[in-house]
């Protein structure tokens, strides 16, 4: 139905590359997130895919069938803007209705589809308004209903949640879901927002600098970062990093693992600071230590009595902390310097 | 005690100030107001008075009323008619002739992009620049029947020589051409300005709905510049309505009255007739023919404009 491959792409603009030999397969009724820093290239990857940002070199396939030389409106593919993109002078049942008209639909049908996808997302009421006359995120659930009432076998979809309250994103989020369950279609979906992308995804596309830095399951992201940068992006506040040994190697926990006491933890990295900043947020404590090197972050779900200003001890067990060489990439345990490298981390102070 | 007293002033002081405030915005507008009433409201008032008066400029005192006359003999006299189809059949073709070849030509500028496309548009551009009389004087050498440039080249290529501004027939299509020439390329920039303001993504996206040229034409572009056409079209009219320097220059309104058009009949009904009572009626009905036009354009187009 929908398989997406990418093979050696590059995209130029003008003399700067933006992508360059990019591999990627996307797996035919996954739910795919791209995530990355702004700027990294994923608005032009999904636009590649969409035809309508062609790629300066390489192919794109879809079903295995190259499909560089078809024309957006064939390939079979949907769309949901960054920038909605909604047609200003068409009301919103003419929005959602234009891609119909145009692929011939006939008309009783073409209320039926239109319907259901309003209903979908929500805009019963405001079929007959002219989009002027909508909120952001309104205007962002015209852009959605546009794409799902094509029924396309692909949907890209470019950070279509960014403009919509807390409710009803979470209400979004679980609609999307609930949406690919029953499509079963592919879902190329773009977002800045990490909780999104962990829990829509079943597979997370980390891309940096025009590059994927690493291609997962959420889960194993997060639990096995392949790099520094994966590590880092993934998770909030981000996992806790030192340099040691010359500054060579790079160590790092996630806060929700450290451990925060009064005493010195035995059997563990660790090292000491003083509390900065303790922010109660209800089911967890998110506490902020300075150590000689940097701000450490250590969340606690338990109450307890440590307090702003308090000398404390900062650990991290051995199981919980990662390694990286200098090139940024992880040292597991199965690397013949990870034993060594272990015992270093527990001796430093 | 003391909040007693800080209330009274306060009082007192938002008094004084509500006067003030309450005469302030007024003043500022005077000078303005002023300014259009002396320079707009007051001559229209003027011209409406002496539209039924026969005026004389010598010996004002004796001036007389003389009712609806002025307009009568204007509706009933065979030049004055004549004007009046002239001048809409020029306000026709002018329209058809500049919103066509702008839009053709914004369309085109609007597309393709570099060197050639900036010195087209610079070119375009051009006219609208130059003084009326420089184009009337070129333009007037250029149609020259017997050693004007457009009838060398015609009858160099062996299409038979044209009278252009000679002859009472070729007389109008001749000034429109002219006029035209000198308008498309500032109507032009304003469509290609507004062109530009859509954004490319819209596009896209209806490229992803399939949409075709004709359709994305029909449902995108034009809708999408329509308050941009809107203006231009009633700009335009009114412009036309009013030609007078084009064709004061070019064919002092003949030959045989061909392309005598209102403003043109104002002047010399004013210049040549000394008959100020018939000028100011005819500048009426200029008044009232433009005052329909622009009310019948907005009853009929502006449910397609799309503000948005
Ligand atoms: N039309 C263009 N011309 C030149 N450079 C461009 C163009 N479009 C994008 N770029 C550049 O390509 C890079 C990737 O852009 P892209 O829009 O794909 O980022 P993104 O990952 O979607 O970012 P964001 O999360 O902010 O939307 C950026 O550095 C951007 O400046
Ligand atoms: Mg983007």
């Amino acid at each position: 139905m929908g398989e997406i491959v990418l093979k050696n792409v590059t995209k130029k603009f003008g003399s700067n590359t933006v992508i360059q030999n990019l591999n990627l397969t996307i797996k035919d009724g996954s739910f795919t997130v791209l995530v990355g820093p702004s700027g990294c290239g994923k608005t032009t990857l999904l636009r590649m895919i969409a035809g309508i940002g062609p790629q300066t070199s390489g192919t794109v396939c879809i079903d295995g069938k190259d499909i560089s030389e078809v024309a957006p409106g064939d390939r079979g593919v949907a769309m949901v803007f960054q920038n909605y993109a909604i047609y200003p002078t068409m009301s919103v049942y003419e929005n959602i209705e234009f891609g119909l008209k145009n692929n011939h639909i006939p008309k009783d049908k073409r209320r039926k589809l239109v319907d259901d996808a309003c209903e979908k997302v929500g805009l019963q009421e405001l079929k007959d308004r002219q989009p002027n006359a909508l909120s952001g995120g309104q205007r962002q659930r015209v852009a959605l209903a546009r794409a799902i009432v094509k029924q396309p076998s692909v949907f890209l979809m470019d950070e279509p949640l960014s403009n919509l309250d807390a409710k009803l994103r979470v209400q979004m989020r679980v609609e999307l879901i609930e949406l690919h369950h029953k499509l079963k279609t592919t879902f190329v979906y773009v977002t800045h927002d990490q909780i999104e992308a962990m829990s829509m995804a079943d597979t997370i596309v980390l891309m940096n600098e025009g590059k994927i830095m690493q291609m997962d399951s959420p889960r194993k992201l997060y639990r096995d970062p392949d790099n520094l940068f994966a590590a880092r992006f993934i998770g909030s506040p981000a996992m806790n990093i030192r340099r040691f040994g010359n500054e060579e190697y790079v160590l790092g926990f996630r806060p929700e693992k450290g451990i925060i006491s009064t005493q010195e933890p035995q059997g563990c990295y660790r090292t000491s600071g003083t509390v900065v900043a303790k922010e109660d947020l209800g089911s967890e404590i998110h506490y902020s230590v300075r150590d000689m090197y940097d701000d450490v972050s250590v969340i606690r779900s338990e109450e307890d009595d440590i307090t702003v200003g308090e000398k404390v001890w900062i650990g991290a067990k051995p199981e919980n902390i990662y390694l990286f060489g200098n090139d940024q990439l992880r040292i597991r345990e199965d690397d013949p310097r990870y034993p060594d490298l272990c015992r270093q981390v527990l001796a430093l102070q | 005690m003391k909040k007693n007293t800080t209330n009274t002033e306060e009082l007192e002081t938002r008094h004084r100030g509500n006067w003030k405030e309450k005469i302030k915005p007024y003043l500022y507008i005077a000078p303005a107001f002023v300014g259009i009433g002396l320079f707009t409201i007051y001559p229209v008032i003027k011209v409406l008075i002496w539209s039924f008066q026969k005026v004389n400029q010598l010996d004002t005192s004796k001036t007389k009323w003389v009712g609806m006359k002025n307009y009568s003999y204007l509706l009933s006299n065979g030049a004055f008619q004549k004007t009046l189809l002239n001048t809409f059949i020029y306000t026709g073709a002018t329209l058809a002739i500049i919103m066509t070849c702008a839009l053709i030509l914004a369309f085109w500028l609007n597309k393709s992009q570099g060197h050639l496309t900036m010195f087209t548009q610079g070119a375009a551009f051009m006219p609208h620049v130059i003084s009326s009389v420089s184009i009337a004087l070129v333009f007037s050498m250029m149609m020259n029947p017997s050693f004007g440039l457009f009838n060398k080249v015609l009858t160099a290529v062996g299409l038979p020589a044209s009278p252009w501004l000679t002859s009472s027939s070729t007389a109008m299509p001749s000034v429109v051409g002219v006029a035209s020439w000198k308008a498309i390329g500032y109507y032009c920039l304003i469509i290609i300005g507004a062109l530009q303001s859509i954004s490319a993504s819209i596009y896209e996206a209806a490229s992803l709905d399939n949409a075709g040229a004709g359709v994305t034409l029909r449902k995108i572009t034009i809708p999408m510049i329509s308050p941009q056409l809107f203006f231009v079209m009633i700009t335009m009219t009114i412009g036309s309505f009013k030609v007078f320097d084009t064709v004061r220059l070019l064919t002092d309104g003949g030959p045989n009255n061909a392309t005598s058009v209102l403003v043109y009949y104002i002047y010399k009904q004013v210049f040549w007739e000394s008959n100020i009572g018939r000028a100011c009626a005819a500048g009426i009905v200029l008044l009232v023919l433009v005052g329909v036009l622009t009310v019948i354009y907005f009853r009929l187009l502006s449910k397609r404009v799309h503000y948005q």
